[in-house]
């Protein structure tokens, strides 16, 4: 096997959390919670989540956009946890993201051949034709077309936008891409359209993607290897067809089995597991396993320790105590 | 309690940093403190009058020492005596405080009174007849300055209709009456100014709280009109209002300067400017400490105020 | 009309007294400090257009060399403090931290002078005259610009495509100069026509006070000054001054709402002109509805429903011709993407269209009241909005999207809920406390006790979107209409909240408009379901025939678009994906709506629009093919 192209360790991110005017301490926000995993080059992994569960702060983090609290980031072997910015600068052609809104994520000044064009210029200055010839290559192979160059974002439509978008973080020929919720801001008929621009892409130029999102669906048609984000860490990661087949976590349970699904009669008939409450606040987590306050098979041991990581399968981990969940053998206590 | 908490420590420090930098721009200004005060008429002043003023104010103690002193006088209440007569200063500023904050919560009162129900109209019919005037006349109050309005209003009024006295002041326990009469041109003249501001903040945020959800759900309800427009449309723009209100208390006190001037009414600002006619800087300094305490503590009730409308700040 | 008129006149006036305010030295004109005294407040003459002053000095002269003083002052005091407040403003704003703090927090204390003091403060210390203004309003007005462009900054900063310039490895001074600063240049440029109309109010109001430009020189402030002292004598020397500072002010105030009209229409001051008025005929509006006896079962029947909302391009048909059931008990999922006109059907209902530009324009809804025999349905389309709100609450009950906004923040939840209560009921305070906290227990909130006394911000997502169900439930309504009430929250509690509805319905056996774009919910929740494009149905049927057996190319297309497990399977690795975009409703294809998206579209389907054709007795479609499909 390759060597992974990204590797974290024990990722950390906290947000606010100092002292108080009056010695008063706020707690920080812990967004992110140790995280620990590895993308291989050309490798699509999914990173699934409910909102406030940290999965685009660790993608953000992991380009460090925003800066890591604690934990190690090295891309394609090197080490960029604290990398001076000028090194980062130039590490950042190697690695894009495409953010979820295709409406903020477009400066409105900016006509679509400077869009992709300043990106374009970040790997050196081309002569005038050769540029606009090059972004017009960019465009065609996001499905737009020549004729765009001169317009400005707001005279596209969402998907179009998001074909935009794509554009500008391919032109500098990353070898990987975060890709972050980059179809839930579109209609479904558009999503589709996206999503198969995606694929495609990613199968021509063999980058390795980091597709983050909230629809399993969507992260079980893409991704190779999927994780699964509650409050800040991974409960459970797994190959895909391993994870939807066979999900060992609790929350990953509950979550297959209370996704949307468009075939009524299965939607209908399925033994639903559904969770109580909303997920707690992340500046204010459970003890123990995070998830124990909503999870219908938590005994006394969960409030104790952070479940340590553990493998259940081929390159299957979980994070935790109980082995014996799976296979709905054991009849939940009552809450 | 927390929320007024730390907004009252923020507005002891606000008030500690005012009074620093009033000790200090005497310091920084460049040139000798005591020159610069005493070179008022243009002539260069003897050295004996600086000598002598130097030690009248202290000048010539370390820098540090006189800043003790400083703000040790503040906080007894004592703002130093007039280069004028010698008169305690702080005296003369509580006598007149009283008529200059008469004056600004009248001006305020009658822009609330005058611009919320018209704001409200405005936004109600908006695009039409109503809307039309009061926002063209609202544009064309925010252009005219306090002291162009009190001059033609005086021009009208005492001059031309001789309705009304041109200015002065009679004490309200001598005669209510006359004093009221008085009190209204000036009062008026701010009002002036400060009513079209209130307008369009009513307005504006009429406008944009009955887009709001809770509006639709409120409706949904079944809710009367005028219910749904008092409960949950003027209700929640009342936040909005309080702090341009606030925010506009600045330009406010510098209009009474003017005003105050322009009609005699003998309130802080009369004092004021003789004070910075004379070159009388233990004055000037004690007045504008005055007024930065009570634009301050105005603040500060603005803020509470603005606690007490919305529960979200209260609790964050 | 007038506004028109007032900005032309603005920019005119502006122009000429700054042309000649420049020009001044070049145009024939008296010089503004030779007195003639013989004609000491002299009428306006030829010689003298308008007069002389108290010392027989032309007015006229005086004006424009006024207008010289005062805006060079103004310009070059607005000038300077931008450069400076905009540059902190920038980094404040940009690099946030302990840069922040040194930029901006010394700002404060500025602020927290009222202007007019600090420039006397100012006067005092260092004498008046011209050059010490023009510093000291610099200094007065560096907090404004800083303020705002901290501010802009601060929301640009975050949006993606600074993040996106950020990721793709531009410099912070690239991304400042080119990406931040062109997006927060309006606001600026507004905050400096109000900066140079203040300094001209604040130099003009130091003149006055004879502590700003130093006589002989010309100011208007000082002309008024000086002529107050002989009104009664002569009042149009007092006149002039304060006509051209005036109409000066007011000319750069209306540019700046002029410019904020353009850079943010939001906080958009300018009146508004309502779109042109919706053609076709009004309903005639009756405020005793029409009735007649209801059909066995049916809950609410809309016939042809037909909503305009007029925009600022031209009225748009919102929902064109739609025709749907509700029996009692069931549950009606509207599907549709964005535009489709799925929530304007549920407004049209409740009579919630956007105020002043949405009307029905024709179409009938009947809605049937009383048990049985006794049952009678009354079409609420005629009646007006203003008696509906009889029917509001009590017959239907409405749930929106957003959980966050859909509660007002000022109150807390138990006077929300009281007060939907007392509107439908003639109860104590006492006992619709009670019965709020009922409300609350039936919608599965815990401790509802406490609950009631909280605010909204206090509660999650989810406990808000149950307290927004439980308010529409206090009137025990018939019909209850979510418009995507769950689309705002996650998977696991979507699910909450969809249990929570299915248990309502059964137990109180209401019907249900359920809104939604998500398919999966619809197979979720669905008895039957309506498909929507472009304002119009175009499928409707049994959720299993939908769903197992669609016949119009879009519900195919929008079922094959959602990825399910054979799409793995196939090898391929591909999504059926619907081509194109939904057309504008302002320029809607001839004949079928789908056409240009639709893989079976021929030259007819662009004739005429398709009929809904009856499929089985519970499916329709509207396509001209859809038995060869």
């Amino acid at each position: 096997m390759k060597d992974p192209i990204v590797e974290i360790d024990n990722l950390q991110k906290h947000y606010g959390g100092s002292k108080g005017f009056f010695g008063r301490v706020r707690k920080p926000v812990k967004a992110v919670d140790g995280v620990s995993f590895t993308i291989h080059p050309g490798e699509v992994v999914g990173l699934v989540g409910e909102s406030g569960s940290g999965k685009s702060t660790v993608g953000r983090t992991l380009l460090r956009l925003h800066e890591p609290t604690a934990g190690k980031i090295r891309f394609d072997g090197e080490d960029i946890t604290h990398a001076t910015p000028q090194r980062m600068r130039a590490l950042r052609r190697d690695m894009q993201i495409i953010f979820q809104d295709p409406y903020s994520s477009l400066n409105p000044r900016t006509r679509v051949i400077d869009i992709v064009g300043e990106a374009l210029d970040l790997l050196g200055p081309l002569p005038k034709a050769e540029r606009s010839e090059r972004v017009v290559q960019l465009l065609e192979q996001v499905g737009l077309t020549g004729d765009h160059l001169r317009r400005f974002p707001h005279e596209f439509s969402g998907g179009q936008r998001q074909r935009l978008c794509i554009a500008r973080a391919l032109a500098v020929r990353p070898r990987f891409v975060v890709a972050d919720e980059p179809v839930a801001a579109l209609d479904v008929s558009i999503q589709a359209q996206i999503m198969n621009l995606l694929v495609d892409l990613q199968r021509e130029i063999g980058i390795a993607m980091l597709f983050i999102s909230h629809d399993l669906g969507l992260v079980e048609f893409i991704a190779d290897r999927v994780m699964v984000m509650y409050l800040g860490r991974v409960v459970e990661m797994a190959p895909a067809r391993e994870l939807y087949a066979n999900p060992r976590h609790p929350y990953t349970r509950a979550l297959l089995s209370t996704a949307p699904t468009v075939d009524p009669r299965a939607a209908r008939a399925r033994k639903r597991e559904l969770l109580q409450g909303e997920p707690p606040s992340p500046a204010n987590p459970p003890s123990g396993c995070t998830f124990r306050t909503r999870c219908p098979f938590a005994v006394d041991a969960c409030a104790v320790e952070r479940p340590a990581y553990r493998q259940v399968g081929a390159g299957h981990f979980h994070a935790c105590i109980r082995d014996d969940v799976a296979g709905g053998q054991v009849v939940p206590q009552v809450a | 309690m927390n929320y007024v908490l730390r907004r009252a420590v923020s507005a002891v420090a606000t008030l500690f940093a005012v009074s620093t930098l009033l000790f200090l721009l005497l310091h920084i200004v460049p040139g000798d403190p005591a020159e610069i005060l005493l070179s008022g008429g243009g002539m260069a002043p003897s050295q004996e009058s600086v000598e002598a003023l130097r030690s009248q104010l202290g000048l010539d103690r370390p820098l540090w020492q006189q800043y003790v002193t400083y703000m040790g006088n503040i906080l007894q209440g004592d703002l130093g005596n007039s280069f004028q007569d010698g008169a305690p200063i702080a005296q003369e500023i509580v006598k007149r405080l009283p008529r200059t904050l008469e004056l600004i919560l009248t001006a305020a009162l009658l822009a609330v009174v005058i611009g919320m129900p018209s704001g409200l109209l405005a936004a109600l019919r908006r695009g039409g007849f109503w809307d039309g005037l009061f926002s063209s006349v609202s544009s064309f109050g925010l252009s005219i300055p306090v002291f162009v309005t009190g001059t033609l209003l005086i021009l009208l009024f005492s001059q031309i209709l001789r309705l009304v006295p041109a200015g002065g002041f009679v004490s309200f326990t001598e005669d209510p009456v006359q004093h009221l009469i008085y009190l209204l041109m000036p009062a008026f003249s701010i009002a002036v100014s400060l009513t079209p501001v209130v307008f369009r903040m009513v307005r504006t945020s009429i406008l944009e709280f009955l887009e709001k959800e809770w509006v639709r759900t409120a409706r949904a309800k079944g809710l009367g009109e005028r219910s749904v427009l008092v409960r949950h449309v003027v209700r929640n723009s009342l936040s909005p209002v309080v702090t341009v209100l606030g925010l506009h208390l600045g330009t406010l006190l510098g209009g009474t300067v003017l005003v105050e001037y322009v009609f005699n009414w003998p309130g802080l600002s009369g004092m004021l400017v003789q004070a910075v006619e004379q070159r009388d800087y233990p004055a000037v300094q004690g007045i504008v400490l005055v007024i930065c305490i009570l634009f301050v503590l105005i603040n500060l009730c603005v803020d509470l105020l603005y606690g007490l409308l919305d529960p979200r700040v209260r609790y964050n | 009309m007038l506004r028109h008129f007032t900005l032309i006149f603005a920019v005119a006036f502006l122009l000429l007294i700054g042309g000649m305010a420049v020009l001044a030295p070049l145009l024939p004109l008296h010089d503004p400090v030779q007195m003639d005294v013989m004609s000491r407040l002299g009428k306006p003459s030829l010689t003298y257009l308008l007069g002389n002053d108290e010392y027989g000095r032309d007015i006229f002269s005086r004006i424009i060399y006024g207008a010289q003083a005062s805006l060079a002052v103004s310009l070059s005091a607005a000038v300077l403090a931008a450069i400076g407040g905009v540059a902190l403003g920038l980094l404040g704003g940009y690099f946030q931290g302990w840069i922040e703090n040194i930029t901006m927090r010394p700002l404060d204390v500025i602020l927290s002078f009222p202007p007019m003091l600090l420039a006397l403060l100012a006067v005092t210390l260092l004498g008046p005259g011209t050059g010490t203004l023009t510093v000291i309003l610099a200094i007065l007005f560096i907090p404004a610009y800083a303020r705002v462009t901290y501010g802009e900054v601060l929301s640009v900063r975050n949006l993606e495509y600074v993040e996106a310039a950020r990721a793709l490895g531009h410099r912070s001074g690239r991304i400042l100069l080119r990406t931040v600063l062109p997006n927060v240049a309006g606001p600026i440029l507004v905050q400096f026509s109000l900066v140079v109309a203040s300094c001209i109010v604040l130099e003009s109001g130091l003149s006055f006070l004879g502590l700003g430009v130093v006589p002989p020189d010309s100011s208007w402030g000082l002309m008024i000054r000086g002529a107050r002292p002989y009104m009664h004598m002569e009042p149009l020397g007092l006149l002039w001054p304060c006509l051209a500072l005036v109409f000066t002010v007011f000319s750069i105030n209306r540019l700046c709402d002029f410019l904020r009209d353009m850079f943010d229409p939001k906080a958009s001051v300018a009146a508004f002109t309502l779109p042109g008025m919706l053609a076709g005929q009004r309903l005639s509006r009756t405020a005793h509805a029409m009735s007649r006896k209801a059909e066995p079962d049916s809950l609410l029947q809309i016939r042809d429903l037909t909503t305009e909302i007029s925009t600022p391009r031209g009225p748009i048909r919102a929902i064109d011709g739609v025709t749907l059931q509700v029996r009692r008990g069931e549950a009606v999922a509207l599907v549709g993407e964005s535009g489709s006109g799925k929530s304007m059907t549920g407004l049209s209902v409740m009579k919630l269209l956007p105020r002043r530009i949405g009307r029905i324009a024709s179409g009938e809804i009947w809605y049937s009241r009383g048990e049985g025999e006794n049952a009678r349905a009354i079409d609420l389309a005629p009646v007006p909005a203003s008696h509906f709100r009889a029917y509001r609450g009590r017959d239907m009950g409405m749930v929106f999207q957003e959980p966050m906004a859909c509660l007002n923040p000022v109150y807390t939840i138990g006077y929300q809920l009281v007060e939907a209560i007392t509107v439908h009921n003639n109860v104590s305070k006492a006992k619709a406390e009670e019965m709020a906290l009922a409300e609350l227990k039936r919608v599965g909130i815990p401790d509802p006790e406490r609950r009631l006394r909280e605010y909204p911000h206090q509660l999650s997502g989810g406990m808000r979107q149950r307290v927004a169900i439980a308010i529409a439930l206090c009137g025990q309504p018939n019909l209850l209409i979510a418009d995507e009430p769950t689309t705002a929250l996650d998977v696991t509690v979507q699910a909450q909240i969809l249990e929570l509805l299915e248990d309502i319905r059964r137990t109180s056996n209401i019907g249900l408009i359920f809104i939604t774009h998500n398919l999966g919910v619809v197979a979720e929740i669905a008895d039957r379901v309506v498909v929507m494009y472009c304002g119009q149905v175009v499928e409707e049927g049994s959720v299993e025939e939908i769903f197992y057996s669609p016949r119009h190319p879009y519900t195919r297309g929008l079922l094959a678009s959602v990825p399910k497990p054979e799409d793995l399977n196939s090898g391929e690795k591909r999504l059926a994906s619907i081509p194109g975009t939904v057309p504008s409703p302002l320029a809607l294809p001839p004949g079928c709506r789908f056409a240009p998206r639709c893989s079976y579209s021929t030259e007819a389907c662009s004739v005429a629009v398709p009929e809904l054709e009856v499929v089985t007795e519970s499916q329709a479609a509207r396509c001209i093919r859809w038995k060869e499909i």
